[in-house]
């Protein structure tokens, strides 16, 4: 078990298993996201109050639920920094940083341009589930310029992964905030099975697939982002220097 | 697990957990800021005090809306199924805006007890469906605004 857990550690064995899962996770990346994306915008029914303004949402919820997994990621992989001392926990998480912020801040803009049609404004700062995801994007900024801002890379992760673990108790407060508290923005909805009732099949199916195929955008984003940080933090190792006098 | 890893995680859980109680403790102390609107119900019972600008929040009520002819004048009634608060507002209303609707209004209980809204959201509840949906669920005679309206009631 910890034989395992030790050659997951290890950059050149993440590098080598990414090659292979790689093509098959963008192939089914693409599959998922251009028919969910089709389904979405072409072929869902109208909401019966909003008409086809209901089609931003399928987006919407999507990256709003998967930038919640981004300060749990960050959190499990700075532990991991702290604890263990493994090096490629800290860099998956450097860049993860970023990409939470891009996802944060594309849940911002794709709610503000519903709200501005269905609520009647595009902001809220009365609303505790839109100002705890704008509080995360700039949590996520922070976690990005912290890093940067220090110039000691192992004193960086740490500090990162304290923020990230920190950062965790806003997650929760986003999932909560609308059941905790009265909001503008609606609570999740419950889905239902059954065909032509409320939230039927055709209107959660897609956005079912659409947040696998988010999921999957993340995934290969954050694998690409690693496998570059691999390269370019062990470029001194002997795999590293072979593998790119095969590439010439 | 060597001692000093031990340690390590002890110190994590510790500063997770204790951060953890003092936000929690923090928001609920200060729930009742962090609600974004008062209820009719609470409007009525006094807890807004007097005088005070705030933001309302209820449903509108069937057959209160009282459009003037030659202006944006506005009159409905918000309730949440237990007390009722008349509004008056001038202004474009948002699309969403119908009976039977959740809104929030902003503004200020004037001295005849009507609420001078500022302005006039709309929300949007957690149930999507279709059109044809709908028609069949009012033809059912399952009016899908009153259960709407019951789920809404419940969670404001």
């Amino acid at each position: 078990m910890w034989l395992w857990f030790a050659k997951l550690g290890s950059p050149k064995w993440f590098y080598e298993l990414s090659s292979k899962w790689l093509p098959w996770l963008v192939g089914a990346m693409a599959i998922t996201l251009a028919v969910a994306t089709v389904w979405a915008l072409l072929y869902l029914p109208p909401d019966y109050q909003q008409g086809f303004t209901s089609r931003i949402l399928i987006v919407h919820v999507a990256v709003a639920g998967t930038s919640l997994a981004f300060f749990p990621l960050m959190a499990v992989a700075g532990t991991i920094t702290l604890v263990w001392k493994m090096k490629l926990a800290d860099m998956v998480a450097k860049n993860a940083a970023a990409l939470g912020a891009w996802f944060s801040f594309i849940t911002l803009a794709t709610g503000s341009i519903w709200g501005s049609v269905s609520w009647g404004t595009w902001w809220e700062w009365s609303d505790s589930r839109l100002v705890s995801m704008l509080f995360q994007f700039f949590l996520l900024l922070g976690v990005v310029s912290l890093r940067s801002a220090l110039e000691d890379s192992d004193k960086a992760a740490k500090a990162c992964a304290l923020l990230s673990i920190v950062g965790c108790i806003n997650v929760v407060v986003i999932k909560y905030s609308v059941e905790w508290w009265n909001t503008l923005h609606q609570p999740a909805s419950p889905v239902s099975i059954e065909s032509g009732s409320a939230n039927g099949p055709e209107f959660w199916i897609a956005t079912a697939l659409m947040i696998l195929g988010v999921y999957l955008f993340m995934s290969v984003s954050l694998i690409l982002s690693t496998r570059n940080e691999i390269l370019r933090r062990e470029r001194r190792a002997l795999w590293v220097q072979e593998l790119l006098h095969e590439s010439d | 697990m060597k001692p000093h890893r031990r340690k390590m995680l002890g110190i994590i859980l510790f500063i997770a957990f204790g951060l953890s109680a003092a936000v929690g403790l923090t928001l609920y102390a200060l729930s009742q800021n962090i609600n974004m609107f008062f209820t009719p119900t609470q409007v009525a019972q006094g807890e807004v005090p007097a005088g005070q600008h705030f933001r309302i929040g209820g449903m509108v009520k069937d057959g209160s809306i009282a459009r003037e002819a030659d202006s944006l004048s506005v009159n409905f009634v918000t309730t949440d199924f237990a007390s009722e608060v008349p509004i008056h507002y001038v202004g474009i209303l948002p699309d969403l805006f119908r009976e039977g609707q959740g809104i929030v209004a902003e503004g200020i209980v004037d001295a005849g007890g009507v609420f001078q809204a500022s302005k006039v959201l709309a929300k949007h509840d957690e149930n999507y469906m279709s059109p044809e949906v709908k028609a069949a669920l009012d033809a059912a005679g399952a009016s899908a605004e009153n259960h709407s309206a019951a789920s809404e009631g419940g969670s404001l």
